[in-house]
């Protein structure tokens, strides 16, 4: 047992750390650091960035074009990208469809989707939630039927982040009501230009629209589009979700957005007031708490001698962590987090900022992070999930 | 990075296991309790299992070990709620070995790991609390010895101990003292702890005594961390142990026709109950991990870990005894004693309290386990 990272891992943090900093452009890392808004140029071309270096798809095997880093390896690559004030990588295309078109696509699949993803040329959406099935997930109701060589897809995805953006979506799709729920469920890739298809941004309380609405009104899916078998859907996302067990605690981020906090907390004047300051300290142990129980799991993952199953407790405490300290800094400002000047979010606004400029995006946060115990199952969900390891 | 134990390691754990398994039963505990809260008997296979000369060097008759074994003997410990004060041998043998001179260490470390004789540490003043910095003991030197008079209060296993460590001021400083049992004046105050072990009052006037060393406040700051992880593990093996014993109960106890396992109301808390576990736990390595580092970086992470850990037990101890309901008040089942024993271990070496008082006033700017 040791706390410390092998010289090799030190080095390939180094390396890491040394192409990010060349290649990050200030102009994003700014807006990363200080939590103004960014466009979807800023994410797509730091993506693209990365694609260049073969890094976008930092969790993909060699055989696929990727890295083959091991588990400690991509949590190395990822802190160092957090700390940098990197974008966080839209996940959906290289960390979430790409590793079932690998598992369960066939190689013409492969060949079509994977350059795309891995360039950052192609934007992917998820197309899972809907109006009736949140939690429920299962209960989904959008329709694929099977006709000649088609599916015919009709229904309404909802709570789809960064779809005004999106390429393509991976769906699931229902294409059998026999049997489970579970049982009846393909995954099927749709081109989003394809006629049909309907996209509402859904404006969130924090004035932005993250997340949109997605129709599909008899829209045409070629049969090759569908993702291994027919009814076995469910199977591939549940492969999906037991892919990326640690980056869900985004403990790297917390890492980070701990250390704004400090600095916010000591030019608001509240570094030095105790009742405040413990709150900070608190917190502290708490990302150490989560870091070490990252760590733990990492460690169980590249030895594969001992398996966790820690891993719900991962998002609930990492979700927990992040509404805090965005509590915290809005806190910290106190009357100043009142005002809400979309404008002053914005990286290079000229205009009167009221109190210091740090504060204008601060409430705006908080409201935002109250997302994180609500998607990738809520934490109801994960305490489901993390009692059924201890119950039965 | 690696968190993995090594086969020495298990198999270490697995030994201390059978042990406690057969030898410290809910029954055998109860009879311990009876009959003074300590058993001799118990000690002794301790001492030959290895576990009372786990840090001390192999020249003294020990095992040389650190502290990821000592981590895994607790844990073990902590399911069986031992009795017995090991964690106080560690801080001695652990104090004498860094400080000590070497005649003092000859005398004691052998007889130490071998489990002859037991040494505790008799820090606690009243109005002190938990600040180490605070002594009222003094210490004056006659020819080529001291002496010591003062009082210390809460003593573990004070009717046991062949010896004492001591803090106490000269000239203002702060040093630190062993003081034979047959120096003490009066230690004839013993009492029952929460956890059923016995404490005792230590009074001393004119006592003669050895010294440790005269840079007091570290010797008896590295005792105390060594104190403090050994319980942290120690913590997390009795939060383990808890937990399974909830589960269990919660998967026969039937109400309104069910299994109260089936519950989403309680399966919740269980989940709460396994959060605070794991984020102890992962505190308790972090600490131990941490023990051998350089004294600042050593305190700070004993602080981490024992301010996490105080919220864990309370939170377990306290929810394992909700959920068993009214059994879960009673003298009779296991798991009031669970939720008494892991009370007890927050006010042990500093409560949350305290250590987040440690960790705000030596926060820095940077963040995380590598800052």
């Amino acid at each position: 047992m040791d706390l410390a990272f092998t010289p090799e891992e030190q080095a390939f943090r180094e390396e890491v750390r040394t192409w990010v900093h060349a290649h990050l452009p200030e102009t994003i890392s700014h807006k990363v650091h200080n939590a103004l808004r960014l466009t979807r140029e800023d994410m797509q071309s730091w993506a693209k960035t990365l694609g260049t270096k073969g890094w976008l798809g930092y969790g993909w095997p060699e055989e696929f074009g990727g890295p083959g880093w091991n588990a400690v390896q991509k949590h190395l690559f990822e802190e160092e990208c957090a700390l940098a004030g990197a974008p966080r990588i839209v996940p959906f295309g290289p960390v979430m469809v790409a590793p079932v078109i690998m598992a369960f696509g066939n190689p013409e699949q492969q060949q079509r989707f994977l350059p795309g993803i891995a360039s950052g040329e192609v934007w992917w959406s998820q197309g899972y939630s809907e109006p009736g099935s949140g939690s429920d997930l299962a209960s989904l109701k959008t329709r694929a039927e099977r006709v000649g060589d088609k599916f015919i897809v009709n229904g309404q995805k909802t709570w789809t982040t960064l779809a005004q953006f999106g390429d393509w979506i991976f769906c699931l799709v229902r294409t059998s009501t026999e049997g489970k729920p579970q049982t009846g469920i393909s995954f099927l890739l749709i081109d989003m230009k394809s006629k049909g298809v309907r996209v509402r941004p859904i404006k969130l309380l924090d004035g932005e629209s993250e997340v949109n609405e997605v129709w599909f009104d008899n829209v045409e899916v070629p049969i090759n589009n569908l993702i291994g078998e027919e009814n076995k859907g469910w199977n591939y996302a549940k492969y999906l979700l037991a892919h990326e067990r640690t980056n869900i605690a985004d403990v790297n981020r917390a890492k980070r957005e701990l250390e704004r906090l400090k600095r916010i907390a000591i030019a608001e004047g509240v570094w030095d007031d105790l009742r405040f300051r413990d709150e900070i300290a608190k917190l502290e142990v708490d990302v150490i708490a989560l870091e070490m129980m990252v760590l733990r799991v990492l460690s169980a993952e590249k030895s594969g001698k001992q398996s966790l199953d820690i891993a719900g407790l991962l998002k609930i405490r990492g979700s927990e962590i992040q509404q805090r300290y965005s509590e915290l800094m809005m806190l910290a400002a106190g009357p100043f987090s009142v005002p809400f000047i979309e404008e002053a979010m914005a990286a290079g606004w000229q205009g009167d900022f009221v109190g210091a400029a740090h504060c204008a995006p601060l409430a705006s946060t908080y409201f935002n992070m109250r997302k994180t115990t609500i998607y990738g199952g809520s934490n109801e969900v994960q305490r489901n999930i993390v009692a059924q390891t201890v119950l039965g | 990075m690696d968190f993995d134990f090594s086969d020495d390691q298990l198999q270490l754990r697995e030994a201390v296991r059978k042990w406690v398994a057969k030898a410290y039963s809910f029954d055998e505990r109860r009879r311990v309790v009876a009959s003074g809260g300590f058993s001799a008997q118990a000690y002794q296979a301790m001492a030959e299992l290895g576990l009372c000369g786990l840090y001390v060097q192999d020249g003294y008759g020990g095992m040389n070990m650190g502290p990821v074994e000592g981590m895994v003997v607790m844990e073990e410990l902590g399911r069986g709620m031992v009795m017995e004060p090991l964690a106080h041998t560690w801080i001695s043998t652990a104090v004498l070995q860094a400080f000590a001179p070497d005649d003092v260490k000859t005398e004691w470390l052998p007889r130490l790991a071998g489990g002859e004789a037991l040494l505790v540490l008799a820090h606690h003043e009243q109005g002190a609390r938990y600040n180490l910095e605070k002594c009222q003991a003094t210490a004056k030197q006659v020819g080529s010895t001291w002496q010591l008079t003062g009082h210390k209060s809460l003593v573990p296993a004070g009717d046991q101990a062949h010896g004492f460590l001591v803090p106490a001021k000269v000239n203002g400083e702060q040093a630190l003292f062993l003081v034979p049992r047959s120096a003490a004046t009066d230690t004839r105050h013993v009492y029952q702890a929460q956890d059923g072990s016995r404490m005792s009052e230590l009074h001393l006037k004119d006592a003669t005594a050895q010294l440790i060393s005269t840079d007091g406040l570290a010797a008896l700051q590295l005792g105390v961390d060594v104190g403090a992880t050994a319980l942290c593990a120690e913590a997390v093996g009795l939060m383990a142990q808890t937990l399974a014993i909830t589960a269990d109960y919660m998967n026969t106890r039937k109400q309104f026709g069910l299994n109260i396992a089936s519950f989403q109301a309680l399966r919740h808390r269980v989940a709460d109950m396994k959060m605070q576990l794991e984020l102890g736990r992962s505190m308790s390595y972090f600490a131990s991990l941490r023990l051998n580092a350089p004294s600042m970086e050593r305190r700070l992470a004993v602080s981490r870990a024992k301010y996490q850990i105080g919220r864990s037990a309370r939170h377990v101890g306290q929810e394992a005894v909700q959920l068993h309901g009214g059994i879960g008040v009673t003298d009779e089942y296991i798991i009031s004693h669970c939720f008494k024993r892991l009370t007890q271990m927050e006010l042990s070496f500093g409560d949350s309290l305290h250590h987040l008082g440690e960790v705000s006033a030596n926060m820095q700017e940077t963040a995380g386990v590598f800052a």
